[in-house]
């Protein structure tokens, strides 16, 4: 496990010293790019305000991220009790992926203002379908020997769905909460950009308006740490969630 | 006696088992035998109250003579292989079908709690399907079935994904929990040696459409039985499933 994790870290600190190197032999400006060691003393002495507009980003996140779960999984739930239903419905949710985010972020606080509302809607409209999709796929993978055992056994539908099939979309159900959560704070740091009165995206908006490479990169670090936590805790409920050994569920 | 009258399977325009009939007795195994694609599985399936995909059957069942809705609790079925399900403990797979029989959870897991060390399991509860050999799953998912309490149990192929050692070893542990809890067997198996080494009834089946072309009794108990013996029973089984499954 701890060399697993040293290999990546190996090779980030290896890219960090290179740009680190490159800015102090060339004569860019640290206005145009500002080392490492820039940014870090950038994110130290400017922490309380960034520690702030982060603070406000993971919540609109969180929530937004927490609603998506929850929508996502009532709708898989519905979509699996009537496919026809889901045929007719998934070209719709797949053609609202398609929407440009650039587009549709600005309509989002012209519509619904600069409040809670438009950040969170974003979020859902960004994380929702790879968790509904991994949903999907992941009761499509139940081994068909387990629905005839059930069966035979006198299980109702419902049945079958708690005992076999919500059980086998776990690993795939996880992945996508991987994928979700990875854009979960970009999306939430965009429609921030668009239109907000903290986050980490009208602190990047205001220090790139004023000049301010190191901040942008500052906050982009919290945007990055922000990230990383919230993966830290879909492990969490990996590790919290997992029952027996891993193995190929080839029944 | 579980007693099974003109059974048609049809997918679509394809005709997989034309009028089937067989009687199940209440002990000892009935093996179906049969050239791959006769409908052995559906015909199992059938009698489980599954209904393979596409698949539209019509047939008469009756137990005792009185007809019998599927699912039915007298009916156990076993899929292939062994099913079990890797986020459970071996006592939660086990208590699986009394649970879903409507018995709470520690009740279910009492009622199997005795029965770990007969079936050669004793203190496998707590573990989960990964951590157990072949022949401990096997005997895992067999004691799931047992404990259902069913009056006749049907196997689909429990052992064709055993080792040929396993393989025999669990045949012979399979006689002697069903002398120990009798009950009516049906065992589709592609093995000759195993329907000859286990039941007492062979059912042969053809394909194209599914049919039942022989029925054979097989002398002797099986624990009376030798490899000489059983030659020409085998010799007539091979010749009639390659004359059966013959372009």
């Amino acid at each position: 496990m701890l060399t697993r994790g040293l290999a990546p870290m190996a090779v980030f600190a290896l890219l960090v010293a290179v740009w680190e190197v490159y800015c102090r032999l060339s004569a860019v400006s640290a206005l145009i790019l500002p080392p490492p060691s820039g940014v870090v003393r950038a994110l130290v002495l400017n922490w309380d305000e960034i520690g702030g507009h982060a603070i406000a980003t993971a919540l609109v996140a969180g929530f937004g991220f927490g609603l998506s779960v929850g929508f996502a999984f009532v709708l898989s739930v519905l979509l699996h009790a009537a496919p026809r239903v889901e045929r007719a419905l998934m070209p719709i949710f797949v053609a609202s992926q398609t929407v440009p985010l650039v587009a549709l972020a600005p309509l989002m606080i012209l519509w619904f203002g600069f409040g809670l509302l438009p950040k969170v809607l974003l979020v859902i409209l960004v994380t929702f379908l790879p968790i509904l999709m991994s949903l999907l796929a992941g009761y499509a993978q139940t081994p068909r020997a387990f629905l005839d055992l059930l069966t035979s056994m006198g299980a109702g539908r419902w049945g079958l769905f708690r005992r076999a099939v919500l059980p086998c979309a776990r690993e795939s159900f996880l992945a996508g909460l991987r994928i979700s959560g990875t854009y979960a704070i970009v999306a939430t740091i965009f429609a921030e950009y668009a239109g907000a009165r903290q986050g980490l995206g009208i602190y990047i908006l205001a220090a790139k308006n004023s000049f301010r490479a190191d901040l942008v990169l500052a906050a982009v670090v919290m945007s990055a740490c922000l990230t990383l936590a919230l993966l830290g805790l879909v492990r969490g409920i990996d590790r919290i969630t997992a029952r027996g050994p891993k193995e190929r569920r080839d029944a | 006696m579980l007693e099974l009258r003109g059974l048609s399977l049809r997918a679509g325009g394809r005709v997989l088992v034309q009028d089937l009939s067989l009687t199940l007795r209440a002990r000892g195994i009935t093996a179906l035998i049969g050239p791959s694609g006769c409908g052995k599985t559906s015909v199992l399936k059938w009698l489980a109250g599954l209904a393979p995909p596409g698949v539209v059957g019509h047939g008469a069942l009756s137990l005792d003579g009185a007809p019998l809705t599927r699912p039915s609790p007298a009916l156990a079925y076993q899929p292939q292989g062994d099913a079990l399900f890797p986020w459970l403990t071996i006592a939660q797979n086990a208590a699986l079908g009394l649970e879903v029989a409507g018995l709470p959870p520690k009740a279910a897991r009492a009622r199997v709690a005795p029965l770990f060390a007969p079936f050669g399991l004793a203190g496998c509860e707590a573990l989960f399907p990964a951590q157990l050999s072949g022949g401990m799953r096997q005997r895992a998912a067999f004691l799931r079935t047992i404990v259902q309490d069913s009056r006749l149990v049907l196997l689909d192929e429990p052992f064709s994904a055993l080792d040929a050692v396993t393989r025999m070893r669990m045949q012979g542990w399979l006689l002697a929990r069903l002398r120990a809890t009798p009950r009516g067997v049906l065992l589709v198996t592609h093995d000759l040696h195993e329907a000859t080494s286990l039941a007492d009834r062979i059912l042969v089946m053809a394909a194209d459409p599914g049919r039942i072309v022989a029925d054979i009794a097989v002398p002797h108990p099986p624990d009376q039985r030798s490899e000489a013996g059983l030659a020409p029973l085998r010799e007539t089984l091979k010749s009639l499933l390659l004359k059966e499954s013959a372009p």
